[in-house]
This record gives structure tokens, C-alpha cells and sequence, in this order.
């Protein structure tokens, strides 16, 4: 009983719901979406997404954004298969995106826990340095199908249980990061730090540490990411993972992860990422234009912060009539 | 009681000789204060005395430059926050420092969540918080969020969290200030409980009448240093006042002998839903007109329907004999009605502007040429408005927030005087300012009134009703309970009205 008035109150539900209604009314209108390979289509799509908005997400609920992710992203998956062409293996190829990745991410962090620049200045200018860097590095190269590691190439096309490995691999990663953000007392202190970042300091937070860390932690997320990138498309260039950052945004903000701080899970932003390209290929099987769906995502961002907002001075108003005794 | 028993038992904190210096501003040169446990000890001094600086040096915010500081025998470790509550040191500040969006037992053990093998126990941090409210004396709903909780249950959350650490020293800054007289009581049973628990209280308070219910002994602070420490029994009001300011307070109301006008302002009739209902009332020019009531009655609701801010469901408001149009707050500002509004910070002030351009904000149109502000004008005029106000500051360029909360008041007092208006209303006028700047706002709007303003004023001091008012309209719950004549209104009447007794003149 409890449990399941906690389940209605989620923040999640409603993105569960919109989805279903999108998936059911499309196949209504179009059964092929509903058939495996379509629902593989959208699993398959949504992975990248969906293992990025994880470490968004621990961003986000600290009133903090990282807009660097997509460059890093990209560099990470031309950097593994660069080097295992080069003859460093698929774990040479892992340890440079990763330690790009916690590199990048700990300037990122130096710079707005410890300088307290504003993060969106930072990463927006890491956004550019990292795909500059990245440019300058591929040099108009491309990674080709043979310049990917077999082991790469297998997440990106195998499926176990008829579902898609790298869907598999961003659904493990949100069951563990979902305990981790519920559980464990640090990942509890992002969330404080988000919701009143000064109380945060007076209630003896380590706020520098922790939004430093967190940053570090998306970083390495990003880097790790380049192999599931790789492996999805088993190709890379100097435009890899170029504008992605927004679409992980997008897929935190739809699915409950305010931009305000301190609310939101990474089974929300999940969610949203699969709302998202839900959206995308359902506009693809209805034969509507797909300059509409831009158009719908953006839509449907205004609208889940505006429901935010709705549900925060609802929550408000209820209790201040509650306990007015004037 | 407490004091009886603290004179036999060592303190549990002394703090001695403490100095502390921010830049080159001095904020405490030789500060000191003892507690003892099962004591209420009252923090008194104006703003900027150094309270805040000391008490924050006791939290770990601040580190002194030099003094000492002990708690239970054992020197104090000035590390941090989180060094302070390990101590024991439990600090609730008078800016709510809840986190909206978590659960209200998250905010209880936030930081210090509970751990059942190294993970955060859910089910054991709500029943103990529950367990606290109880004691507390409230029913909460664990798992709520904080956000939109009155606050007061911020308090209560607050003092939870204290509990919930142990704390031997805790300390209330200014926790009454935003309070209706219901939730005061409700706080005053909770701090006595602290008491016979064996806690030291700290409370800091500008409400004198308060200290002198609740607490036992008192150490007063003025300019960086103590300048006394006495039981509460053995001094009064005049003479904690004169510690305080240093000097006589002989008049904290100079009433100036009113010269009552024509009506200017005319209200029939107004009503809306659930806020007011047929609220009539004249205010001459000359008159002071009290609105007074508990929190909540609908003062504030009133001004600012009839300022134009909300819109009203009927009745009408007459300016000078000319009917004033509903929700059109420009009109009544042109048409020469001024409203101070209780919140300074959020509706009264541009924060981060300077002092020049706040004070002359309400005067750009005859301070514009073409597009451009005159600068120079700006500041002269803003000048002449600094000294009319005995304003303390270091430049007129400086932004507001650099100011005392008592200074910041009389820049939007005098943003708004400088309109030279008709009717001035003031919400809240003195709400957390220093006793010697209340006295100056005081003699600032008597003056006003005598020189032919007609003030209407919106307080829930009760010493500042009686002393200023030359009427008071006791409201309750959005009605009009009753009107009383400076002659006959007494704090019994005013309160008798305001809870829904009558009272016959």
C-alpha cells in the first residue's frame, strides 16, 4: 500500500505513461513499430543516451550542467579504435578515453567547486577545447569498421535474449547508479547540494569535494562511453557525438531531473531517453515529416519543466493552507 | 530552575576575549560568553553589535583571530561546520536552511544519514524523526518533502536536527522574528523542554518582551565587545536598552503631537474571497492608522489590494475624493500613495544595486533627460535623502546588501518618502532592525505624519502600535473586529479584539 502510493507519486510515472501512450498509440497506427526489430530500433538508439544522462544526472541534481560530454564522448570513441589500429589493444584503447574522460572532468571540477566558476561557462568552453583538440587529433582520419575492437564490435551487434547488449549494458549501470543514488550517504549529499547549496555548507557538507568528484565521475562516464559509441556505430569521425549533450539534457529534464537541483533519478532521466527516441521513431513509422519531431522534443522539454514548476507550487500552496492559523 | 543550579556547576562553553576582523573591518575586538547547561541564555545587542559573528565563529563558519573558546573542560576545535556539530554545537539561523526537496526526515539527518551496513537506512531515519517530533510536540509526515512547510515546522524540523546530534549547546537565532503568537508560544514550550533536558539555549531575540518571558540570564553585546552579563531577574527593559545602544533610549516612540487633516484615503466595503471581507475605514492626513491583527488576518492583504498590487472582489477605494482604479499599482504611486512592503529583501530592494540607485529609483522621471539618467542629480539627490536618514554608510556606490538590516529599511523608507506621497503605508516597518534604528524610523515617520502624510502602518509589535498609532483597526481572520482611539488602546484590548473577544470602551 505504501509502496504503491510512493509508486503514484513518483516524479517517473508520468514519463512511463507518456511513453506507453506513445509506443501504443503508434503501433495502433503503425503495428511494425511494435514488431521486435522496432522495438530493438529504439533499445538500440536509446543506449548511448540513456549511459550518458546517468552521469548528467549526478550533475544536475547538484545545480550544476556538463555540456562537454558530447565532445569527450566522440573523442573517447575515436581514441579507442585509433589506438587499437596502432597496435595498443582494445585495453589501451579504454585506459586513454577513460583517463580523457577523468581528466577533463577533473578540470571541469577544479574549476567550479574550487574557482566557483559558473559550470555553464566551464563546460561549454571545455565543449569546444575537447572537440578542437579532437579535430586536430583525427585530422580528416575516420575509424572504419576494421579499426574497431572485435570486442567492441560484438557489444554493438549482439543481443542476448533478444535484446541488445548495449541496451543491457546502460540498464545494469542504471540499476547500480539508482542504489547508489538512493543509498549511499555522498550521493544523498548531491542532492542536498542542489536543493540549498548554502544550508549544504552549514550542515557540514563537503560541498567543493563532492561537486568535484561528480564531475570527475560524468568525465569518466564519457570516456567509457566512447566504446558503447563505437561499438553502436562501428565508425568514427571528427563530428562523433557532436551536439549529443543536449539530447542527454533533454532526456534528464523530460524525465524529472530538474535543472533547478535536487530532484530527479537516473531512472527518470532513463526514462527520458527513452521517451525521447521513442518520439523520434515513432514520428519515422507515422510518416509525419521528421522536421516535426525536433520540434515535438523541444515541446515536450517545455512542457516537463513547466509540470515541474506546476507540481512544486502545488506541493507549496496545499501545505501553507495547512498550517495557517491566522 | 535553571539559573539556580548553573551557579553551582561549571559552564559547558566559554568563550573569552574573542577577536575577529573580516579586511579591515573590525567585527569583534573582545567578545566573550559562558553557558552553563539547563540554562536559557538570551544573546542581546543591536545588529552589527557582532552576535552574528560570534555565534558563527561557534558554528564553525568563521575562525577567530584570537580568544579562547572551550566546550565541557576541552579546548574548541575551530575546523569547520562539520567540526562544530561533531562537538555538539547545534546552530538554527534565522534564514530557513531546510533542503525543500528532501524528505523531512532526510533533512533531520542530513550529512549524518543513518547507516545499516554502510548504507543509508530509510526506515530507521523516519521512525527516530518521528520519535523527535513527537517529542517536539508536532505530528510531521517523515516522509515529506520540506518545501512549502510554514516556518515554524522549519523550526521544529531544525530543532529535530539538533536533538538528533546530541547537541549540548544550542543556539536560536532570531527564531521568532517571522512567527504568529500561537507558533511563538508553541516554540517557548519546546526551548523550556531543551532546558530541563539539560541544554544550553542560546536565544537572540530584538523582541525584548520575549527575552524577558523565556530567558534566564542574558550577556549583551555592543560594537565587538561584551558589555554585560546579568540573571534576567536582576535588571529590566530601560536598562538592558541603555546597554545595548550605550546610551538613553528615552524615547524608543517619539510621538509628535498629531495635527489630524481632512480624510485622503477612503476604503468601502472591500472584499475578496478568502483574504478580507467588508473592510471600511477612513485615514485622515496627519493620522497614523494602525492595522493591527495576528499573523495571517489579512493586514498585508488589504495594502495591497488597495495599493493595487491584487485585485479586489468589490467595494472601492477614494483617493483625495477621486475614485482610485483596482490592480493598477502605477496609478496610486502617480496619484500619491507610497508602500513600504514588509519584505525588504525580496520586493523592497535591488540587492546588488548601490545605495544611490535604490533610493532613486522612484524619482527617474525627473531625474531622466531623454534616455539618459543624470548621474550627478542621482546622487545628489540621493545624498541629501543619506543625511536626512542618518544613514551609515561607507559610499553611496556601495550595493545595499553591504548595509545592516536596519540601514537597508531606511533606504526603502526613503526611496519612497522621496516621492513626497499622501498616504505612506508601511508594512512591518522595524520587522528585525536594531532598537536605535527602530527609534530613528519611528521619529522619521512622526515627523512625516505631523508635516500632513497620512501613514498607514501594518505591525505586529504590539509596543509599536501602541506608541506611533494614533487609531488601531484590530482585524481577525479578513474581518474587522474593532476600531480603538490612541487614548483607549491598551495591549489587552488590541489582543482581546485580535482573537475574537470584544471589548467595550
Amino acid at each position: 500500500m505504501k509502496a504503491m502510493r510512493s509508486l503514484l507519486k513518483a516524479r517517473e510515472l508520468p514519463v512511463f505513461l507518456a511513453l506507453v501512450l506513445v509506443v501504443g498509440l503508434t503501433g495502433v497506427a503503425n503495428p511494425t513499430f511494435l514488431s521486435a526489430t522496432g522495438a530493438r530500433d529504439i533499445l538500440l538508439g536509446v543506449a548511448i543516451v540513456a549511459i550518458l544522462a546517468i552521469g548528467q544526472t549526478f550533475v544536475i541534481v547538484m545545480r550544476h550542467i556538463d555540456l562537454s560530454v558530447g565532445s569527450l564522448v566522440g573523442f573517447a570513441s575515436f581514441l579507442i579504435g585509433d589506438l587499437y589500429s596502432q597496435g595498443y589493444g582494445l585495453w589501451g584503447g579504454l585506459a586513454a578515453a577513460l583517463g580523457v574522460g577523468v581528466l577533463v572532468g577533473g578540470v571541469n571540477g577544479f574549476l567550479v567547486a574550487y574557482l566557483k566558476l559558473p559550470s555553464l561557462v566551464v563546460t561549454l568552453g571545455a565543449l569546444y577545447v575537447v572537440r578542437g583538440i579532437f579535430n586536430d587529433y583525427a585530422f580528416g582520419r575516420t575509424i572504419t569498421a576494421a579499426m574497431v575492437p572485435p570486442e567492441v564490435a560484438w557489444i554493438g551487434l549482439n543481443r542476448i535474449g533478444g535484446i541488445p547488449v548495449l541496451f543491457l549494458m546502460g540498464l545494469v549501470l542504471v540499476v547500480v547508479s539508482g542504489f547508489i543514488m538512493r543509498r549511499v550517504r555522498s550521493a544523498r549529499d548531491l542532492y542536498a547540494i542542489g536543493s540549498n547549496p548554502a544550508a549544504a555548507e552549514l550542515a557540514g557538507i563537503p560541498v567543493a569535494r563532492r561537486v568535484f568528484t561528480a564531475f570527475v565521475i560524468n568525465g569518466a562516464i564519457a570516456g567509457l562511453a566512447g566504446a558503447v559509441m563505437l561499438g553502436r556505430f562501428n565508425a568514427a569521425n571528427a563530428n562523433s557525438g557532436l551536439a549529443i549533450e543536449l539530447v542527454v539534457i533533454a532526456a534528464c529534464v523530460v524525465g524529472g531531473v530538474t535543472i533547478a537541483g535536487g530532484s530527479g533519478s537516473v531512472w527518470g532521466a532513463f526514462l527520458g531517453a527513452i521517451l525521447l527516441q521513442g518520439i523520434t521513431r515513432a514520428i519515422g513509422a507515422l510518416g509525419i515529416p521528421q522536421f516535426w519531431q525536433q520540434a515535438f522534443n523541444g515541446g515536450l522539454i517545455i512542457l516537463a519543466i513547466a509540470f515541474d514548476k506546476y507540481l512544486s507550487t502545488r506541493v507549496k500552496t496545499t501545505t501553507i493552507m495547512g498550517s495557517d492559523d491566522g | 530552575m535553571g539559573p539556580i543550579k548553573s551557579t553551582v556547576t561549571v559552564p559547558v562553553l566559554t568563550m573569552e576575549h574573542v577577536a575577529k576582523s573580516f579586511g579591515g573591518v573590525t567585527a569583534l575586538v573582545d567578545a566573550s560568553l559562558s553557558l552553563y547547561a539547563g540554562e536559557i541564555h538570551a544573546l542581546l545587542g543591536e545588529n552589527g553589535a557582532g552576535k552574528s559573528t560570534l555565534l558563527k565563529t561557534l558554528a564553525g563558519v568563521h575562525k577567530a583571530d584570537s580568544g579562547e573558546i572551550s566546550l565541557e573542560g576541552k579546548p574548541f576545535i575551530q575546523g569547520g561546520t562539520r567540526e562544530s556539530i561533531e562537538q555538539g554545537v547545534a546552530v538554527i539561523y534565522q534564514e530557513p536552511s531546510l533542503f525543500p526537496d528532501l524528505t523531512l526526515a532526510e533533512n533531520v539527518f542530513i550529512g549524518r544519514h543513518l547507516l545499516k551496513a554502510g548504507l543509508v537506512d530509510w526506515s530507521e531515519m523516519e521512525e527516530r524523526s518521528v520519535a523527535l517530533f513527537e517529542r517536539l510536540g508536532v505530528t510531521l509526515d517523515p516522509q515529506s518533502k520540506a518545501r512549502g512547510i510554514s516556518i515554524a515546522d522549519q523550526q521544529i524540523v531544525e530543532i529535530a536536527k539538533a536533538l538528533s546530534t546530541d547537541a549540548r549547546v544550542i543556539v536560536m537565532d532570531e527564531p521568532t522574528a517571522a512567527l504568529s503568537s500561537k507558533e511563538v508560544e508553541r516554540l517557548f514550550t519546546v526551548v523550556r523542554n531543551l532546558r530541563e533536558q539539560g541544554s544550553a539555549v542560546v536565544f537572540v531575540s530584538h523582541r525584548l518582551d520575549e527575552v524577558f518571558v523565556l530567558c534566564d540570564r542574558m550577556t549583551v553585546m555592543r560594537d565587538g565587545s561584551t558589555v554585560g552579563v546579568s540573571m534576567i531577574s536582576e535588571t529590566s527593559e530601560p536598562e538592558v536598552v541603555k546597554m545595548m545602544v550605550g546610551r538613553e533610549v528615552s524615547e524608543l516612540f517619539p510621538k509628535l503631537e498629531p495635527q489630524i487633516g481632512d480624510v485622503v484615503l477612503q476604503v468601502k466595503s472591500l472584499s475578496l474571497a478568502g483574504q478580507f471581507a467588508d473592510i471600511s475605514f477612513d485615514v485622515r492626513a496627519g493620522e497614523i492608522f494602525a492595522l493591527a491583527g495576528l499573523v495571517g488576518s489579512g493586514r498585508s492583504e488589504i495594502i495591497r489590494a488597495l495599493f493595487g498590487i491584487d485585485l479586489y472582489d468589490s467595494g472601492t477605494v477614494t483617493l483625495a475624493g477621486k475614485l482610485l482604479p483596482a490592480g493598477k499599482p502605477a496609478v496610486s504611486m502617480e496619484r500619491g500613495i507610497a508602500l513600504v512592503p514588509e519584505d525588504r529583501r525580496q520586493q523592497g530592494l535591488f540587492m546588488a544595486t548601490s545605495i544611490a540607485r535604490n533610493v532613486a529609483v522612484t524619482m527617474l522621471k525627473k531625474l531622466t533627460s531623454g534616455f539618459r539618467v543624470k548621474r550627478l542629480d542621482e546622487e545628489s539627490t540621493a545624498r541629501t535623502w543619506a543625511e536626512t536618514l542618518q544613514l551609515k554608510f561607507a559610499s553611496l556606490s556601495d550595493p545595499v546588501e553591504r548595509l545592516s538590516g536596519g540601514n537597508q529599511q531606511k533606504v526603502v523608507l526613503g526611496k519612497w518618502l522621496a516621492t513626497e506621497p499622501t498616504v505612506l503605508i508601511v508594512d512591518e516597518p522595524t520587522r528585525g532592525i536594531d532598537v536605535g534604528t527602530k527609534a530613528e524610523v519611528h521619529r522619521l515617520l512622526s515627523q512625516k505624519a505631523q508635516q500632513g502624510m497620512a501613514v498607514i502602518m501594518v505591525s505586529s509589535e504590539l509596543p509599536e502600535v501602541l506608541g506611533m498609532a494614533d487609531r488601531v483597526f484590530v482585524m481577525r481572520e479578513g474581518r474587522h473586529q474593532g476600531t480603538l482611539e490612541r487614548v483607549d488602546a491598551t495591549p489587552e484590548r488590541i489582543i482581546t479584539l485580535a482573537t475574537g473577544g470584544t471589548v467595550s470602551v
